[in-house]
C-alpha cells in the first residue's frame, strides 16, 4: 500500500485529457485559491457550455429549457443560468449519455423517506468526482494518507450491496486514510481501549478522523466525557458532515461543537463539509473561519424564496449549488431544499477564497396538507 | 321518538378478536378503551327514522354552538351555516320527496366513516348527514388534529350532553395504522364511507365489510374551470375583478388542494385567448396579493418541482411565475396532470375552440368543472357527449367548494339509507 492519496499529481493529467482546458485549470490550481471575480469568469464559460451540451444530450432537460424560454447562450452571470429543482432527480431519470455508457446509477433516500434520487454516472463523471473530492481534501489533509479513525461502526460499510447514505459517506472517505480504526461497536458504544491503543501506536503521527456530525457528538464526545476519558487528539484533523438538525435540538452549533472537542481532546483542526448525492465530489469545505467554501469547480448562489432572485449578501435564502462535475446528467445547476446565507467572500491570501457559506438547515416542511394521499375534497364545504 | 328495535344489533356478528384492540375514544368521552367495549355499546344504541326530531334538534343546536365557538374561523362558520336549522328543514323536505307510495327510506344501521388523514371539517359533513338520516356512526379521526378540528370536537361533545340518545349512537376514535382495528369496525358496519386518497381507498378496500354492507368511496379527483373568451372580453373592469375574486375563492381557499378546486383552466372560443388570459391572471394575482395570500418556501419549491416535472411529462409552451402566489403553464395539448399536486396556485391553461373538444381527454377521476360564459347548450352537449365517463359537477365560478349532499356522483342521503318497499295488496287483497 502506498501512502500517496488517490487523485494526486499523477491523476490530474488524466483529468486534463477528459475535459476542456478551463475545467483542467480548475483542478490544477490549488483549491480555494482563485479570487472570486476570476473564478466566476472561469466558471461562467464552462457552465454555459455544459448547459448547451446537456440541452443537446438530455431530452427532458431540453424540454424544460425550451418551456422556460432559456437562451442558448449569452449568459452574462452565473445567476442568470437556469437551474433545476433537485427534486426532479426523484421524479425523473435524467441522463445525458447513451445507456451503454452508464457506469453507475447512484440513489439516495429522499427526505420524505419514499422518494429516491437517481443520479446517472458515466466513467468520466465518476472519475471527475473522485478527483474532485481528492483535490478538496488535499487542502486540509495534504497529500499523505494518515492513520484514520472512523467514528462509526464497521457494520456501516459491511453490506456493500445495500449500504446507507452513511455507509456511502464512510466508503468515500476511506481512501484518504490508512490503518482504519472503527471507534464504535455494533451497539454504537465507544471502543475506548481500542482507541487508546490506536492513539498510542500513532502518537507521533498526524491522525485523520471522520464521522457524521451527530455521531461525533453523541457517540464519541459524549462517551468520552461520561467515561472521564480525555485522549490526546491534538495531532488530529476531523472531517465531519451530515447536518446539524439533531444537534440544534440541543442548542449545539458549530462553535459549541468545536470548543467542546477542543476542550476534551485538544482536537483543533475540525472541518465540516456540505455536499449532496446529486453533486458528489463537489463538496464545500469549512475554512478556518467556520464558513463553508466552494471549491474551484463549484459555486453557490442564495435565492430569495419569494422572487427567486439572487439574495443580497447576508440575507438567508434557498441554496443553489453549481458544479462543473456533472457531465452525464444535467445536475450542474441545482436549486436545493436547504436554507443558507452567504457572508461575502474569503481572502485569497488566507488560503480560503470564494463565497463564505453558512447552511441554516433544511427548508421546513410545509404546513399545507401536501401532495400526499389526502383526499383533496377534504377541504370542501366552504362558501 | 321512534326507535327501531334494539335487537337489530344481533343481526351483526361482532367478531371477537383474540387480543384486545385499544383505541383512543375522542367522543363522546376522552379515554383509552378496548374497541369491543365501544362497538358493543354502539350497536346497542337505537337507530331512529330519518330526520327524527331528536336528530334535527341536535344538529340545529350544534349549528348554533359552532357558529358561536367558531367566530372568526371561516371553515367552522361555513360548516355551521351549512347545517343551520332552516337548511336542515329544506333538506328534510327534499328528502321526503325521495320517498314514494311504494317505499320508505330507513337508516342503514352502523356507518363507519374514514375521513382523510388530515382532520378538518369534512368528517363533520359526512357524520352530520348520516346522523340526520338516523344511523349509528363511528368516525375514525386522524391523530393529527388541528386546532379547528379540536374546537369542533369539543363543541360536539358539549352539545351531546343535552342529547343523550344521539350521544349513544355517536363515537369518534383515533388509532394508529392498525388494520386489525379497521377490520373489527368494518366487520360490524352496514356502510363504510372512505374519503380517499387512492392509496387509502385501496388499502381499506382490502379489508372486508359484511356481505350485506355497502361502501361509499371518494378517490383522488381532478377539477377544471372553463371561461368563454368572448364572454370574458365583453366584461367590464368591475365584472372582471369579480370573476377573479370568485376564481380565487374556488382555487386558493384550501391552497388549491380541494379536489373540486380548479387546476386546469380552459379558454373556450375561436378568438385568441392570449390577452384575456393575461388580463385574467394578472387580476387573480392582484386578488392573491390583496388577500395577502402567501406561500411558504417548501411549497414554493414544490411548485417549481411540479412545474418542471410537467415540462418534461407534457407539452408546455409557456411558463409564467412572476412570484410564488401564481404560476401558469401554457399547455399546447390537453395534459394528463392528474395525481400528485402541490397546490398553492399552480394552473395549467389550454385553449380549445369548443368545450366538447375535451371529451376524449376526460377521465373518470375528473370531478368538477367550474364555468363562466359558456352557453348552457354547450355544457349540456358536453355532459351528453361524455356519457358519464367523467365530471360529476358543473357549477358556476365561486361554487367549486360548496359542499352538498350530492358529491362525486353520489347522493349521500340516499347512500346512507336504504329503500324499504311496501306492497300490501296481495292476490286476495
Amino acid at each position: 500500500m502506498t501512502a500517496t492519496r488517490p487523485g494526486a499529481a499523477a491523476d490530474s493529467k488524466a483529468a486534463g485529457t477528459l475535459i476542456s482546458a478551463g475545467l483542467s485549470e480548475l483542478f490544477t490550481r490549488p483549491q480555494f485559491s482563485i479570487p472570486q471575480d476570476e473564478k466566476q469568469q472561469l466558471l461562467l464559460s464552462e457552465f454555459e457550455r455544459m448547459t448547451s451540451q446537456h440541452r443537446i444530450a438530455c431530452e427532458p432537460y431540453r424540454k424544460i429549457m425550451d418551456a422556460l424560454g432559456a437562451p442558448q447562450s449569452g449568459y452574462t452571470s452565473l445567476e442568470a443560468l437556469p437551474y433545476l429543482p433537485v427534486s426532479l432527480f426523484k421524479t425523473h431519470r435524467l441522463s445525458s449519455v447513451p445507456e451503454d455508457q452508464v457506469f453507475k446509477v447512484m440513489t439516495s433516500s429522499g427526505t420524505t423517506g419514499q422518494a429516491v434520487s437517481q443520479v446517472i454516472l458515466d466513467r468520466t463523471t465518476a472519475d471527475l468526482q473522485s478527483k474532485a473530492l481528492a483535490a478538496v481534501m488535499a487542502r486540509v489533509l495534504g497529500n499523505q494518507r494518515h492513520p484514520m479513525v472512523i467514528i462509526d461502526t464497521p457494520n456501516v460499510v459491511k453490506d456493500r450491496k445495500r449500504f446507507s447514505a452513511r455507509g456511502a459517506g464512510v466508503l468515500g472517505m476511506l481512501p484518504f486514510g490508512r490503518r482504519h480504526f472503527y471507534a464504535l461497536n455494533d451497539e454504537m458504544e465507544l471502543d475506548l481501549p481500542g482507541l487508546e491503543a490506536f492513539l498510542a501506536r500513532h502518537a507521533e503521527e498526524p491522525i485523520l478522523l471522520f464521522g457524521f456530525t451527530f455521531m461525533v457528538w453523541q457517540y464519541f464526545l459524549r462517551a468520552l466525557t461520561s467515561a472521564g476519558a480525555f485522549p490526546n487528539l491534538s495531532n488530529g484533523t476531523l472531517i465531519h458532515s451530515g447536518g446539524w438538525k439533531a444537534l440544534a435540538e440541543e442548542a449545539v452549533g458549530n462553535v459549541e461543537f468545536k470548543s467542546a472537542l477542543k476542550e476534551a481532546t485538544g482536537l483543533g483542526r475540525v472541518h465540516n463539509f456540505y455536499g449532496m448525492v446529486e453533486q458528489v465530489g463537489s463538496v464545500f469545505l469549512e475554512g478556518d473561519d467556520n464558513f463553508l467554501y466552494p471549491p474551484n469547480f463549484a459555486e453557490v448562489i442564495i435565492r430569495d424564496p419569494q422572487t427567486w432572485e439572487p439574495a443580497p449578501d447576508g440575507t438567508p435564502g434557498v441554496v443553489e449549488v453549481l458544479s462543473v462535475l456533472p457531465r452525464s446528467y444535467p445536475g450542474h445547476v441545482l436549486l436545493t431544499e436547504d436554507l443558507g446565507v452567504v457572508h461575502g467572500t474569503g481572502d485569497p491570501t488566507s488560503g480560503w477564497a470564494g463565497k463564505r457559506l453558512q447552511i441554516l438547515g433544511r427548508v421546513p416542511r410545509s404546513e399545507l396538507r401536501g401532495c400526499s394521499d389526502t383526499h383533496a375534497s377534504d377541504r370542501a364545504g366552504r362558501r | 321518538m321512534t326507535t327501531l328495535g334494539q335487537e337489530e344489533s344481533q343481526l351483526c356478528d361482532i367478531p371477537r378478536t383474540k387480543r384486545p384492540l385499544h383505541v383512543q375514544e375522542v367522543l363522546p368521552a376522552q379515554r383509552s378503551v378496548d374497541l369491543s367495549e365501544i362497538l358493543d355499546r354502539l350497536n346497542q344504541a337505537p337507530v331512529v327514522t330519518p330526520f327524527d326530531q331528536s336528530r334535527t334538534e341536535f344538529i340545529a343546536d350544534l349549528s348554533r354552538r359552532l357558529a358561536r365557538a367558531g367566530r372568526g374561523l371561516a371553515e367552522t362558520q361555513a360548516l355551521a351555516y351549512w347545517m343551520r336549522k332552516a337548511e336542515i328543514h329544506r333538506m328534510n323536505v327534499a328528502f321526503s320527496k325521495l320517498e314514494s307510495e311504494g317505499f320508505v327510506l330507513m337508516p342503514r344501521g352502523t356507518v363507519f366513516h374514514i375521513p382523510p388523514s388530515n382532520v378538518d371539517t369534512l368528517f363533520v359533513y359526512s357524520w352530520v348527514l348520516s346522523t340526520l338520516v338516523g344511523n349509528r356512526n363511528i368516525v375514525r379521526l386522524s391523530s393529527r388534529a388541528t386546532e379547528q378540528s379540536n374546537l369542533i370536537i369539543e363543541t360536539i361533545c358539549e352539545a351531546l350532553v343535552n342529547h343523550r340518545t344521539v350521544a349513544d349512537s355517536s363515537v369518534m376514535v383515533t388509532y394508529g395504522h392498525d388494520d386489525s382495528v379497521t377490520a373489527a369496525i368494518s366487520a360490524v358496519s352496514d356502510t363504510r364511507v372512505i374519503w380517499g386518497g387512492d392509496v387509502t381507498v385501496n388499502r381499506i378496500r382490502s379489508i372486508p365489510i359484511p356481505p350485506h354492507a355497502t361502501e361509499v368511496v371518494f378517490a383522488d379527483r381532478f377539477s377544471m374551470a372553463a371561461i368563454g373568451i368572448e364572454a370574458y372580453q365583453s366584461l367590464d373592469t368591475r365584472e372582471r375583478g369579480r370573476l377573479a375574486d370568485l376564481f380565487f375563492n374556488d382555487a386558493y381557499w384550501f391552497d388549491q388542494l380541494g379536489c373540486s378546486s380548479p387546476r386546469l383552466l380552459l379558454w373556450v372560443g375561436k378568438r385568441d385567448p392570449g390577452p384575456s388570459a393575461n388580463d385574467f391572471f394578472s387580476r387573480v394575482r392582484g386578488v392573491a396579493h390583496a388577500k395577502a395570500y402567501s406561500v411558504d418556501t417548501s411549497t414554493a419549491i414544490a411548485k417549481l418541482g411540479q412545474s418542471y416535472s410537467t415540462m418534461i411529462d407534457a407539452e408546455v409552451s409557456g411558463y409564467s411565475a412572476q412570484d410564488n402566489t401564481l404560476t401558469v403553464l401554457d399547455m399546447s395539448s390537453f395534459p394528463d396532470v392528474r395525481g400528485e399536486f402541490c397546490g398553492a396556485g399552480l394552473f395549467y391553461q389550454l385553449h380549445v375552440s369548443q368545450l366538447n373538444e375535451i371529451v376524449s381527454h376526460v377521465r373518470r377521476a375528473d370531478q368538477t368543472l367550474t364555468t363562466f360564459g359558456i352557453p348552457e347548450q354547450e355544457i349540456t352537449k358536453l355532459v351528453s357527449d361524455l356519457r358519464g365517463r367523467g365530471i360529476d359537477r358543473i357549477v358556476p365560478f365561486g361554487q367549486a367548494l360548496r359542499f352538498s349532499r350530492f358529491w362525486d356522483g353520489y347522493d349521500l342521503l340516499t347512500e346512507l339509507t336504504r329503500k324499504v318497499t311496501i306492497s300490501v295488496r296481495g292476490a286476495l287483497g
